[in-house]
Protein backbone atom coordinates (compact mmCIF):
# COMPACT_ATOMS: atom_id res chain seq x y z
CA UNK A 1 0.00 0.00 0.00
CA UNK A 2 1.33 3.68 -0.67
CA UNK A 3 1.68 5.56 1.94
CA UNK A 4 1.76 9.09 0.76
CA UNK A 5 0.43 11.82 2.66
CA UNK A 6 -3.22 12.64 2.50
CA UNK A 7 -3.17 15.70 0.00
CA UNK A 8 -5.75 18.62 0.42
CA UNK A 9 -9.18 17.53 -1.19
CA UNK A 10 -8.19 14.29 -0.03
CA UNK A 11 -11.23 12.39 1.21
CA UNK A 12 -10.51 12.34 5.39
CA UNK A 13 -10.90 9.05 7.42
CA UNK A 14 -14.30 7.96 8.60
CA UNK A 15 -15.04 6.61 11.37
CA UNK A 16 -16.52 3.26 10.35
CA UNK A 17 -13.48 3.14 7.89
CA UNK A 18 -11.11 3.21 10.46
CA UNK A 19 -13.80 0.70 12.61
CA UNK A 20 -13.57 -1.45 9.28
CA UNK A 21 -9.50 -1.20 9.40
CA UNK A 22 -9.45 -1.66 12.82
CA UNK A 23 -11.70 -5.20 12.71
CA UNK A 24 -9.73 -6.03 9.18
CA UNK A 25 -6.35 -5.71 11.41
CA UNK A 26 -7.60 -7.82 14.35
CA UNK A 27 -9.16 -10.57 12.29
CA UNK A 28 -5.54 -10.84 9.83
CA UNK A 29 -3.63 -11.49 13.04
CA UNK A 30 -6.03 -14.37 15.09
CA UNK A 31 -6.06 -15.51 10.94
CA UNK A 32 -2.17 -15.78 11.34
CA UNK A 33 -2.62 -18.28 14.10
CA UNK A 34 -5.78 -20.06 12.62
CA UNK A 35 -4.58 -20.55 9.36
CA UNK A 36 -1.54 -22.14 10.63
CA UNK A 37 -3.19 -24.27 12.69
CA UNK A 38 -5.54 -25.31 9.77
CA UNK A 39 -2.72 -25.48 7.07
CA UNK A 40 -0.24 -27.67 9.37
CA UNK A 41 -3.26 -30.18 10.54
CA UNK A 42 -5.01 -30.30 7.40
CA UNK A 43 -2.09 -30.68 4.63
CA UNK A 44 1.67 -31.35 6.75
CA UNK A 45 0.74 -33.75 9.49
CA UNK A 46 -0.70 -37.17 7.56
CA UNK A 47 1.72 -39.26 5.58
CA UNK A 48 -0.25 -39.13 2.16
CA UNK A 49 0.28 -37.41 -1.57
CA UNK A 50 -0.36 -33.64 -0.66
CA UNK A 51 -0.64 -34.40 2.84
CA UNK A 52 -4.92 -34.37 2.12
CA UNK A 53 -6.55 -36.90 4.61
CA UNK A 54 -8.94 -40.32 3.48
CA UNK A 55 -12.69 -39.97 4.28
CA UNK A 56 -12.13 -41.59 7.42
CA UNK A 57 -9.56 -39.63 8.73
CA UNK A 58 -11.66 -36.48 7.95
CA UNK A 59 -14.74 -37.95 10.25
CA UNK A 60 -12.13 -38.79 12.83
CA UNK A 61 -10.27 -35.40 12.81
CA UNK A 62 -13.52 -33.22 12.72
CA UNK A 63 -15.19 -35.41 15.70
CA UNK A 64 -12.76 -34.11 18.22
CA UNK A 65 -14.20 -31.39 20.16
CA UNK A 66 -11.27 -29.21 20.17
CA UNK A 67 -10.84 -29.11 16.54
CA UNK A 68 -14.20 -28.49 15.91
CA UNK A 69 -14.12 -25.21 18.38
CA UNK A 70 -11.09 -24.44 16.26
CA UNK A 71 -12.24 -24.73 12.95
CA UNK A 72 -15.70 -23.60 13.64
CA UNK A 73 -13.89 -20.35 15.16
CA UNK A 74 -11.89 -19.91 11.87
CA UNK A 75 -14.65 -20.18 9.70
CA UNK A 76 -16.23 -17.14 11.63
CA UNK A 77 -12.56 -15.32 11.60
CA UNK A 78 -11.99 -16.17 7.74
CA UNK A 79 -15.38 -15.22 6.88
CA UNK A 80 -15.35 -11.63 8.76
CA UNK A 81 -11.98 -10.56 7.02
CA UNK A 82 -13.59 -12.27 3.82
CA UNK A 83 -16.72 -9.79 4.02
CA UNK A 84 -14.30 -7.21 5.06
CA UNK A 85 -11.85 -7.25 2.49
CA UNK A 86 -14.55 -7.24 -0.23
CA UNK A 87 -16.22 -4.14 1.26
CA UNK A 88 -12.80 -2.11 0.88
CA UNK A 89 -12.22 -3.35 -3.10
CA UNK A 90 -15.77 -2.66 -3.81
CA UNK A 91 -15.83 0.31 -1.98
CA UNK A 92 -12.72 1.65 -3.71
CA UNK A 93 -15.14 1.49 -6.83
CA UNK A 94 -16.70 5.40 -4.99
CA UNK A 95 -20.01 4.49 -4.35
CA UNK A 96 -22.53 6.60 -3.25
CA UNK A 97 -23.39 6.43 1.00
CA UNK A 98 -26.64 4.38 -0.09
CA UNK A 99 -24.94 2.04 -2.59
CA UNK A 100 -22.16 1.25 0.13
CA UNK A 101 -25.07 0.97 2.56
CA UNK A 102 -26.51 -1.81 0.40
CA UNK A 103 -23.08 -3.27 0.24
CA UNK A 104 -22.95 -3.41 4.23
CA UNK A 105 -26.53 -5.57 3.90
CA UNK A 106 -25.29 -8.27 1.42
CA UNK A 107 -21.82 -8.46 2.62
CA UNK A 108 -23.19 -8.91 6.10
CA UNK A 109 -26.02 -11.28 4.61
CA UNK A 110 -23.54 -13.11 2.53
CA UNK A 111 -21.20 -13.82 5.62
CA UNK A 112 -24.10 -14.87 7.67
CA UNK A 113 -24.93 -17.68 5.23
CA UNK A 114 -21.57 -18.49 4.78
CA UNK A 115 -20.70 -19.37 8.48
CA UNK A 116 -24.45 -20.94 8.48
CA UNK A 117 -23.56 -23.16 5.88
CA UNK A 118 -20.21 -23.98 7.21
CA UNK A 119 -21.22 -24.90 10.50
CA UNK A 120 -23.98 -26.82 9.03
CA UNK A 121 -21.18 -28.77 7.20
CA UNK A 122 -19.15 -29.08 10.17
CA UNK A 123 -21.92 -30.09 11.87
CA UNK A 124 -23.27 -32.70 9.55
CA UNK A 125 -19.24 -34.58 9.52
CA UNK A 126 -18.91 -34.19 12.87
CA UNK A 127 -21.85 -35.97 13.71
CA UNK A 128 -21.04 -38.98 11.38
CA UNK A 129 -17.61 -39.49 13.85
CA UNK B 1 27.21 29.66 6.14
CA UNK B 2 23.93 29.22 3.82
CA UNK B 3 20.37 30.67 5.44
CA UNK B 4 18.37 27.90 6.00
CA UNK B 5 15.49 27.08 4.02
CA UNK B 6 12.35 28.15 4.58
CA UNK B 7 9.88 25.40 6.22
CA UNK B 8 8.11 23.67 4.06
CA UNK B 9 4.22 23.18 4.76
CA UNK B 10 3.83 20.21 3.02
CA UNK B 11 6.68 18.51 5.14
CA UNK B 12 4.53 19.15 8.28
CA UNK B 13 1.48 17.80 6.99
CA UNK B 14 3.38 14.58 5.20
CA UNK B 15 4.53 14.56 9.28
CA UNK B 16 0.82 14.88 10.61
CA UNK B 17 -0.32 12.09 8.48
CA UNK B 18 2.64 9.53 9.14
CA UNK B 19 1.29 9.70 12.49
CA UNK B 20 -2.08 9.26 12.12
CA UNK B 21 -3.40 5.48 13.02
CA UNK B 22 -5.96 4.13 10.84
CA UNK B 23 -6.31 2.85 6.84
CA UNK B 24 -3.92 4.69 4.94
CA UNK B 25 -4.82 7.18 2.17
CA UNK B 26 -3.30 6.78 -1.26
CA UNK B 27 -2.69 8.13 -4.34
CA UNK B 28 -5.63 7.75 -7.13
CA UNK B 29 -7.84 5.23 -5.22
CA UNK B 30 -9.78 2.64 -7.78
CA UNK B 31 -9.11 -0.48 -9.24
CA UNK B 32 -7.87 0.96 -12.57
CA UNK B 33 -5.11 1.91 -10.56
CA UNK B 34 -4.44 -1.09 -8.97
CA UNK B 35 -2.97 -2.48 -12.96
CA UNK B 36 -1.03 0.52 -13.06
CA UNK B 37 2.08 -0.25 -11.89
CA UNK B 38 4.38 2.50 -14.31
CA UNK B 39 6.75 4.16 -12.03
CA UNK B 40 4.71 3.05 -8.72
CA UNK B 41 6.48 3.05 -5.44
CA UNK B 42 6.99 -0.70 -3.55
CA UNK B 43 4.01 0.39 -1.71
CA UNK B 44 1.76 0.51 -4.43
CA UNK B 45 3.30 -2.51 -6.12
CA UNK B 46 2.23 -4.53 -2.26
CA UNK B 47 -1.07 -3.11 -2.50
CA UNK B 48 -2.06 -3.78 -5.61
CA UNK B 49 -0.82 -7.63 -4.80
CA UNK B 50 -2.71 -7.80 -1.25
CA UNK B 51 -6.00 -6.82 -3.58
CA UNK B 52 -5.04 -9.60 -6.35
CA UNK B 53 -4.43 -12.21 -3.30
CA UNK B 54 -6.86 -10.95 -1.58
CA UNK B 55 -9.56 -11.50 -4.62
CA UNK B 56 -7.83 -14.87 -5.03
CA UNK B 57 -8.61 -16.06 -1.84
CA UNK B 58 -11.99 -14.86 -1.17
CA UNK B 59 -12.94 -17.04 -4.66
CA UNK B 60 -10.63 -19.75 -3.02
CA UNK B 61 -12.66 -20.10 0.33
CA UNK B 62 -15.81 -20.59 -1.68
CA UNK B 63 -14.29 -23.67 -4.03
CA UNK B 64 -12.55 -25.07 -0.51
CA UNK B 65 -16.78 -25.30 1.14
CA UNK B 66 -17.68 -26.36 -2.41
CA UNK B 67 -15.27 -29.44 -2.58
CA UNK B 68 -15.62 -29.96 0.88
CA UNK B 69 -18.85 -30.41 0.65
CA UNK B 70 -18.50 -33.93 -0.99
CA UNK B 71 -17.45 -34.87 2.13
CA UNK B 72 -21.80 -35.11 2.39
CA UNK B 73 -22.07 -37.65 -0.26
CA UNK B 74 -19.63 -39.80 1.20
CA UNK B 75 -16.57 -41.85 1.18
CA UNK B 76 -16.63 -42.51 -2.94
CA UNK B 77 -17.10 -39.03 -3.65
CA UNK B 78 -14.50 -37.78 -1.51
CA UNK B 79 -12.01 -40.62 -2.76
CA UNK B 80 -12.50 -39.15 -6.19
CA UNK B 81 -11.81 -35.85 -4.96
CA UNK B 82 -8.69 -37.44 -4.03
CA UNK B 83 -7.67 -39.14 -6.94
CA UNK B 84 -7.81 -35.45 -8.73
CA UNK B 85 -6.21 -33.67 -6.28
CA UNK B 86 -3.48 -35.50 -5.81
CA UNK B 87 -2.54 -34.94 -9.48
CA UNK B 88 0.90 -32.78 -9.89
CA UNK B 89 -1.23 -30.05 -11.55
CA UNK B 90 -3.08 -29.67 -8.49
CA UNK B 91 -0.46 -30.11 -6.01
CA UNK B 92 1.15 -27.29 -8.14
CA UNK B 93 -1.89 -25.04 -7.50
CA UNK B 94 -1.84 -25.85 -3.90
CA UNK B 95 1.89 -24.47 -4.29
CA UNK B 96 -0.07 -21.43 -5.49
CA UNK B 97 -2.17 -21.04 -3.24
CA UNK B 98 0.81 -21.10 -0.21
CA UNK B 99 1.98 -18.51 -2.32
CA UNK B 100 -1.41 -16.07 -2.43
CA UNK B 101 -1.89 -16.75 1.58
CA UNK B 102 1.46 -15.85 2.43
CA UNK B 103 2.14 -12.82 0.46
CA UNK B 104 -1.07 -11.67 1.58
CA UNK B 105 -0.38 -12.43 5.02
CA UNK B 106 2.86 -11.62 5.60
CA UNK B 107 2.03 -7.80 3.83
CA UNK B 108 -1.24 -7.52 5.80
CA UNK B 109 0.63 -7.80 8.33
CA UNK B 110 2.68 -5.10 7.58
CA UNK B 111 0.07 -3.13 6.34
CA UNK B 112 -1.73 -4.10 9.96
CA UNK B 113 1.43 -2.54 11.95
CA UNK B 114 2.30 0.58 10.07
CA UNK B 115 -1.65 1.35 9.84
CA UNK B 116 -0.99 1.14 13.91
CA UNK B 117 1.90 3.16 14.19
CA UNK B 118 4.32 0.57 14.57
CA UNK B 119 7.70 0.74 12.08
CA UNK B 120 5.58 2.92 10.09
CA UNK B 121 9.69 4.94 8.91
CA UNK B 122 10.60 1.17 8.51
CA UNK B 123 7.92 -0.46 6.02
CA UNK B 124 10.20 -0.77 3.21
CA UNK B 125 12.74 -3.40 5.36
CA UNK B 126 9.69 -4.68 6.81
CA UNK B 127 8.03 -5.43 3.34
CA UNK B 128 11.68 -6.83 2.50
CA UNK B 129 12.25 -8.86 5.42
CA UNK B 130 8.65 -10.13 5.69
CA UNK B 131 8.89 -11.55 2.01
CA UNK B 132 12.10 -13.03 2.02
CA UNK B 133 10.70 -14.78 4.93
CA UNK B 134 7.30 -15.45 2.93
CA UNK B 135 10.00 -17.05 0.45
CA UNK B 136 11.78 -19.55 2.40
CA UNK B 137 8.52 -20.79 3.96
CA UNK B 138 6.98 -21.17 0.45
CA UNK B 139 9.88 -22.81 -0.52
CA UNK B 140 9.81 -25.36 2.51
CA UNK B 141 6.28 -26.02 1.51
CA UNK B 142 6.89 -26.62 -2.00
CA UNK B 143 9.29 -29.23 -1.18
CA UNK B 144 6.90 -30.68 1.19
CA UNK B 145 3.90 -30.80 -1.21
CA UNK B 146 5.29 -31.39 -4.37
CA UNK B 147 7.89 -34.19 -2.94
CA UNK B 148 4.88 -36.05 -1.52
CA UNK B 149 3.59 -36.68 -4.90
Amino acid sequence: MAHTAPRAGAPKRSGSGSGAFRWTAVSGVALLVLLTIHMVANHFVIESVGGLRSYRQVIEYIGDPLILVVETLFLAVVTLHAMLGLRSVIFDFGLSDRAQRRVDRGLTALGVATVVYGLVLVGTLASRA
Amino acid sequence: MPSPRPADPGVEELKRAREETGPVLRKGPGPAAWFDVRRRSLGHIAFSLNRFTGLGLVFYLYLHLAVLSLLLRGESAWSSFLGIATTPVFLGLDVLLIFGLLVHGLNGLRVAMVGSGFASNRQKALYRSLMTIGGILLLGAALHILGSG
